[in-house]
């Protein structure tokens, strides 16, 4: 019997951010002023200030005229500018003009035909030499895609709206906190060098030193607040001066739990009342509407009361608003100021509370009668029946979306098990293109015909990434799917904890041979969390749904209601 | 678009061509040419297409027209195939030995066809009535051998504490078997409870020789009993949703082949093609 092969247990740092990171350069790091403050005696020796610069950290130049990061990629970095200038587009509608990333690792079609003779014999087969591979590092970094540039910057530049960053200041907040898309462009003003950050770095300061935290999540609020009223079509039409004074009198929240997916296990076996509860009230049924609310990360569930309890009648999520019907039928017909439902924070959610005199007077007789809401209809669906009016799904099936947090997924894989026949050939499928690994298993919760089955959803909020401490799981920059670098990963499991959905699985990996890699220390088998990868690379989309011949499988996006129902309503 | 707006608009597709094929049959019968030539070659080339639906499945990596695209295809094309069938045969019953061969394969195969369709359109939905959730096939056996095992514990228990053989005899003589293995294949298909009614009695039959650690230790294997016949359900109506392609599928294969012998013959034979 041919002998195990051994390699060292991976650790957090076995696979550094940047591998070029010398000593002198972390001196130069750590002297820029948003880190001379930094107390180096409140972090552990096994996880030094210094260490973690030099882990978590690289350094990146771009040319002049380069794209540092885009408006709507993904990315958990934040940089820090040491020498040059960066300019942030404040102008949305120029970033049609700027060509787009197309970097994408894509098999070839003989590639994609191999796999039916390639594909390894035995689960979880993995190449132990690519492990020591030194090249092609995580996968998901703006740094690694290639680069895109504007050939002629200054005249670009020169038309339209930019904020001009220098350096010591630093980009990249919003999107490495609130795990949502990068909220603006950025271009190399002039040649750049820079210190990124990955997410992983970023937390550990953050934990440790209070006055770095203050800082950026200060900016985090300032930035994220401009930003948003900015891109509202609500407040599109309004001119800079009063879009101003609209900013500073409108307020950052946040509300809920940030690591909410740890509340949310215990409350899973809860009844809905205790699970209503639990979900922190962000606006009441009933009170006064002291401002427009606007959701700018997260989730909230909408409810309404009827008799001794509270039923869900919708859920809202980044760019949607609350009370705009409330405001509006106040500034046309006189009514009453009082919200007709409650608002509240499923998980985390940060919003925007503009005021409501602010709204009356500055961005309701701005914006076109289309975008404004129809008058008020008082109308309430009795408790018995399971689908109002105008629902488009049943309120069992709503309730059961919202309690269980479906909601999160942008490729939640639904199976209507009224045509799923068992026959398992999504199940083939995913394993054709992942070397004979499924990667979902065919089971779940289920509602009616419905199954949620326990496939990565790639949510909109993924708490799985919060918690890597090496950086291996991520979202894709250009699509913002959730993937794993299996050579980064060090198999702690904690991903696989946090997800709420239990859709990320520890496995045991294999040679060749089908013999476990041991721990060349202790002989334990390695572990390496693995998960759905939406089938990265390959032709066509995610094969699962391709391969369902009796239309019983969606991969669907939950923020979509409307196709959503139209897929349940078949 | 609904499940039963996508049924009409095909089944009225799939009759129009069907009617065109008898039309264009008749046409070449008024003109006094070989229609079977014609229906011939059609027939084995809609044959031909329903067979590589199978291939397809073995493909999942390559950007191909989606399964359940196929599937739709691959049903109406069948009954379109089923139509040129009949006008090829003229409707008449086969002679000699490989034509009868030919013939029962082909209606074998298409009426397996039939049958698979009919119960996959509506065993899935009976499948998780009893359980709220769907079991994974692969897993039953596994869900049995842990209950066969704890009511084997029970029956040893019941020796000790009771006093009596009588649990553990009827465990040795009837409830052992049931749980050996899965039972009642034909009644859970046609949902007929009968067989767990009789077992229950059965069991409650038994329960006024024993004490009241006796009744106890029974009420929890009549629970256990219950159990396994809701293992049983989802595990025959499973195996059937499986298994018929374990008939359609090599029927098929059998049936091409008989297709390009007869194909062979066909030239060999007739004397002169069109």
């Amino acid at each position: 019997m041919a002998k195990a092969k051994t390699i060292h247990l991976p650790e957090r740092w076995d696979r550094p951010f940047g591998p070029d990171m010398t000593d002198e350069d972390v001196d130069r790091v750590v002297a820029l002023r948003i880190f001379e403050n930094i107390d180096e005696s409140a972090f552990p020796a096994s996880q030094a200030f210094r260490d973690i610069i030099k882990n978590d950290a690289r350094l990146v130049t771009y040319q002049r005229g380069d794209i540092v990061v885009r408006e709507g990629d993904y990315g958990s970095s934040v940089f820090v500018i040491m020498r040059g200038q960066a300019a942030v587009i404040l102008d949305t509608q120029a970033d049609d003009k700027k060509e787009r990333r197309l970097a994408r690792r894509q098999r070839t079609f003989g590639s994609a035909f191999a796999q039916l003779w390639t594909n390894a014999k035995m689960p979880e087969v993995r190449d132990i030499a690519t492990y020591d591979a030194e090249t092609d590092l995580n996968v998901r970094t703006e740094a690694d895609e290639k680069r895109a540039f504007i050939p002629d910057v200054d005249s670009f530049l020169a038309k339209i709206k930019i904020h001009t960053l220098n350096e010591g200041q630093n980009f990249g907040e919003i999107a490495a906190l609130s795990r949502t898309p990068r909220t603006a462009t950025v271009v190399a003003k002039s040649d750049l060098e820079m210190v990124e950050m990955r997410w992983q770095g970023l937390r550990e300061i953050r934990r440790r030193d209070n006055r770095f935290r203050e800082l950026i999540d200060r900016l985090y609020r300032e930035r994220s607040l401009s930003r948003h009223l900015g891109e509202s079509p609500l407040l599109s039409h309004l001119d800079e001066s009063t879009l101003e004074m609209v900013a500073a009198k409108t307020i950052f929240e946040t509300h809920g739990d940030f690591d909410w997916w740890s509340s949310y296990k215990r409350l899973a076996s809860k009844d809905s009342e205790e699970v209503l509860k639990q979900e922190p009230v962000i606006a009441e049924q009933g009170a006064y509407v002291d401002g427009l609310i606007m959701v700018r990360s997260g989730f909230a569930r909408i409810t309404q009361r009827l008799d001794h309890g509270e039923r869900t009648v919708g859920y809202a999520s980044t760019n949607d608003v609350f009370g705009l019907d409330e405001i509006v039928h106040h500034w046309r017909d006189g009514g009453p100021l009082r919200l007709g439902q409650t608002l509240r924070a499923i998980g985390y959610v940060d919003i925007l509370r503009v005021p409501t005199a602010m709204v009356e007077e500055h961005i309701l007789p701005t914006v076109p009668a289309h975008l404004l809401p129809e008058p008020l209809r008082s109308k309430s669906t009795p408790a018995w029946q399971e689908r109002g009016d105008e629902a488009l799904l049943s309120q069992s099936l709503f309730d059961f979306l919202v309690d269980n947090r479906t909601i999160n997924g942008t490729q939640t894989m639904l199976i209507n098990t009224d045509r799923c026949t068992g026959c398992d050939d999504c199940v083939r499928a995913c394993s054709s293109t992942h070397n004979n690994n499924p990667r979902f298993v065919r089971h779940g919760p289920v509602h009616g015909n419905l199954q949620v089955t326990n496939a990565c959803m790639h949510c909109t909020d993924p708490v799985c990434l919060i918690g890597c401490p090496t950086g291996a799981i991520g979202r894709n920059a250009a699509d913002g799917r959730v993937m794993i670098d299996d050579r980064t990963c060090i198999g702690c499991g904690t991903c696989a904890n946090s997800c709420p959905y239990n859709n990320i699985r520890l496995v045991e990996i294999r040679d060749e041979e089908g013999n476990f890699i041991l721990d060349s220390e202790s002989n334990v088998p390695i572990v390496k969390v693995t998960k759905c990868d939406l089938c990265f690379g390959q032709f066509g989309g995610p094969a699962c749904q391709r391969a369902c011949p009796h239309d019983a499988l969606i991969r669907i996006n939950m923020n979509d209601q409307q196709k959503l129902a139209e897929w349940v309503n078949r | 678009m609904t499940f039963t707006s996508r049924r009409y608009r095909n089944i009225l597709i799939c009759a129009a061509i069907a009617a065109s094929l008898v039309l264009l049959n008749w046409l070449f019968d008024m003109a006094l040419r070989d229609a079977s030539f014609l229906s011939g070659w059609l027939l084995i080339i809609g044959m031909a297409f329903l067979t590589i639906y199978n291939l397809r499945k073995k493909f999942p990596f390559l950007p191909l027209i989606p399964s359940a695209y196929w599937l739709q295809f691959h049903v109406y094309l069948g009954f379109i195939v089923i139509v040129l069938f009949l006008l090829h045969t003229s409707m008449e019953f086969p002679r000699g030995p490989f034509e009868i061969t030919f013939w029962l394969l082909f209606f074998a195969v298409a009426g397996s066809g039939v049958i698979g369709i009919f119960i996959t359109r509506n065993l899935p939905g009976r499948l998780q009535q009893r359980h709220g959730e769907r079991l994974i096939f692969e897993r039953i056996p596994v869900f049995r051998a842990d209950l066969a095992e704890q009511v084997r514990e029970l029956a040893m228990k019941s020796v000790t504490e009771i006093s009596s053989s009588t649990i553990a005899d009827y465990y040795a003589v009837r409830l052992n078997p049931y749980f050996a293995e899965p039972r009642n294949f034909s009644s859970h298909l046609f949902q007929s409870e009968r067989p767990l009614v009789n077992l229950r009695r059965e069991i409650r039959s038994i329960q006024r020789y024993l004490n009241k650690r006796g009744r106890e230790i029974l009420d929890d294997i009549e629970v256990h009993v219950i159990a396994k016949d809701n293992l049983d359900y989802p595990y025959a109506l499973q195996l059937v949703l499986k298994g018929w392609l374990f008939v359609h599928i090599p029927l098929t294969y059998s049936l091409m082949i008989f297709a390009l012998m007869h194909v062979v013959l066909v030239y060999a034979f007739a004397g002169r093609t069109l």
